[in-house]
């Protein structure tokens, strides 16, 4: 008999946690595929299952963080979705993707607990800003006013971003972080194929009027930046 | 075959800018952005709107969750589906007998410090604590528990009366016999009779009491007992669960050191 707990493991110091994280990657990409890992997860491989969550843990957690805003809630929601993932895993016929398959339970547990919340996204409070971090962060050539250019900008495109209706939001997020195609985004939404377009068009035009209230000239940005 | 984009066409601007057009489509586009200024600028600010959300990058906490096997008692229901406890208080994950037990058995250690000493007697239900001597109960309710001692110096003191106005009635009147003797004979003897009666009942009592008592200390012991055992088990079971996750860990840092690039 076996009782079977979700818990998280603390990790060492970042570096050596991205440097691990990066290993564990390069592993995976080349070994099993996620289809390979799902049936041996049927059949009760409790390791293989745990492979899955290390492949997506991070996708998930960025995903739940950026439609709520909140770390810990993004936590709680990534754990919650390999729960049920776990839980719900015979049922899963192979049909989709295993990960469309996680975005959707992830996406329905973010529409929950905003509706149980009843509040729109927060934007966390970033911290000062240690200039040690941002230029471990950033890569050799970048000077520091870059960096905190950057990462300015990434603040603003997010107070920007906790503005949109969650169709939007989800929208962006699903197609700027995660790759997914408007095919994979419809079947997610469950909306028409111009549905996720007109979305994501309206949505990336109000960040831009946002961006641009805020005094940041959009269009001279990628010029900036490259 | 051709396309033709117009200006008002967003679908296929961001099927665009998203590079999942058709090359059909793209094609139209592209020769329409040659040709069209706010178009081009539409496409311009939509890549810098794209380029600041790439920006924006969430705090990486330490997640790695994992699924971890523990066993579950073997007298334990199968359960329905997996269980997560990921933030509960320690005490939320001891089952409720285990909480029980261990109020029970705190109750019988703090009632035994106490000396808690509860007795029913014929005066009623009796609750005294402490390790002094207890003050006796026929001490405190002489007339109570005692009453019997002066009944029985009476009953002794009438039948030595009784017995020396024998001798002397024998003495002189052997032939005649005292009218009233046998009212008195039989009225002492019934109050003889009360008091061994009386006597009865409360070592009866007496009796019933101490079995009741023993009966509870030899369940109290037991619970306490089985509650030991259960501990010592919980704890067994807790450090062997302890060292396969150490191991299983040394194991996941041995895997990962070794496939660490070369410096």
């Amino acid at each position: 008999m076996l009782e079977l707990d979700i818990t998280g493991r603390p990790a060492g110091r970042t570096a050596r946690r991205v440097h691990e994280e990066g290993a564990t990657l390069a592993v995976h990409a080349l070994t099993i595929t996620d289809e390979e890992l799902v049936v041996r997860s049927k059949d009760g491989d409790v390791e293989s299952f745990n492979q899955l969550i290390t492949r997506w843990e991070r996708p998930i957690y960025a995903l739940a963080y950026r439609t709520l805003g909140r770390e810990e809630d993004a936590r709680d929601v990534c754990q919650e979705t390999f729960f049920r993932a776990h839980r719900a895993l015979k049922g899963f016929k192979g049909e989709a993707k295993f990960s469309s398959w996680l975005y959707r339970i992830a996406l329905n547990l973010c529409r929950d607990w905003m509706r149980r919340q009843r509040r729109t996204p927060t934007v966390q409070m970033p911290e000062d800003t240690d200039i040690a971090e941002l230029a471990a962060e950033g890569g050799p050539v970048e000077s520091i006013e870059t960096l905190v250019a950057r990462r300015e900008l990434g603040r603003a495109a997010e107070r920007a971003m906790a503005t949109l209706p969650d169709e939007q939001r989800t929208a962006i997020i699903l197609k700027e972080y995660h790759g997914l195609t408007f095919q994979e985004i419809a079947d997610l939404q469950g909306c028409p194929l111009s549905t996720v377009k007109t979305r994501l068009y309206q949505g990336l035009s109000v960040v831009r009027r946002q961006l641009e209230e805020r005094g940041m000239s959009v269009a001279d940005i990628r010029r900036d930046a490259s | 075959m051709s396309t033709r984009f117009s200006c008002d066409d967003t679908e296929s601007l961001v099927a665009y800018l998203y590079d999942e057009a058709d090359p059909v489509l793209r094609n139209a586009v592209e020769q329409h952005l040659v040709e069209c200024a706010r178009c081009r600028d539409e496409v311009a600010a939509l890549g810098g709107v794209r380029h600041a959300l790439a920006q924006w990058t969430p705090a990486a906490p330490p997640l790695r969750f994992s699924v971890v096997q523990t066993p579950l008692p073997p007298a334990a229901d199968p359960p329905a589906s997996p269980v997560i406890r990921p933030r509960v208080a320690s005490w939320q994950t001891v089952p409720v007998w285990a909480q029980v037990a261990a109020a029970t058995l705190a109750v019988a250690v703090g009632a035994a410090v106490a000396n808690v000493q509860v007795r029913h007697d014929a005066q009623g239900w009796t609750v005294s604590t402490g390790w002094m001597a207890p003050v006796s109960p026929t001490a405190a309710r002489p007339s109570a528990d005692e009453s019997w001692k002066p009944a029985l110096a009476a009953l002794e003191t009438s039948l030595r009366g009784d017995l020396r106005a024998t001798a002397v009635a024998t003495a002189a009147a052997p032939a005649v016999a005292p009218a009233a003797r046998p009212v008195a004979d039989g009225d002492t003897l019934a109050r003889v009779r009360d008091l061994i009666e009386a006597s009865e009942r409360r070592q009866q009592q007496e009796l019933a009491l101490r079995l009741t008592q023993f009966n509870r200390d030899v369940d109290i012991q037991r619970r306490a007992d089985l509650v030991r055992i259960d501990q010592g088990i919980g704890q067994l079971e807790g450090r062997t669960g302890a060292e396969v996750q150490r191991q299983r860990q040394m194991l996941d840092l041995i895997v990962r050191a070794g496939l660490r690039p070369p410096q």
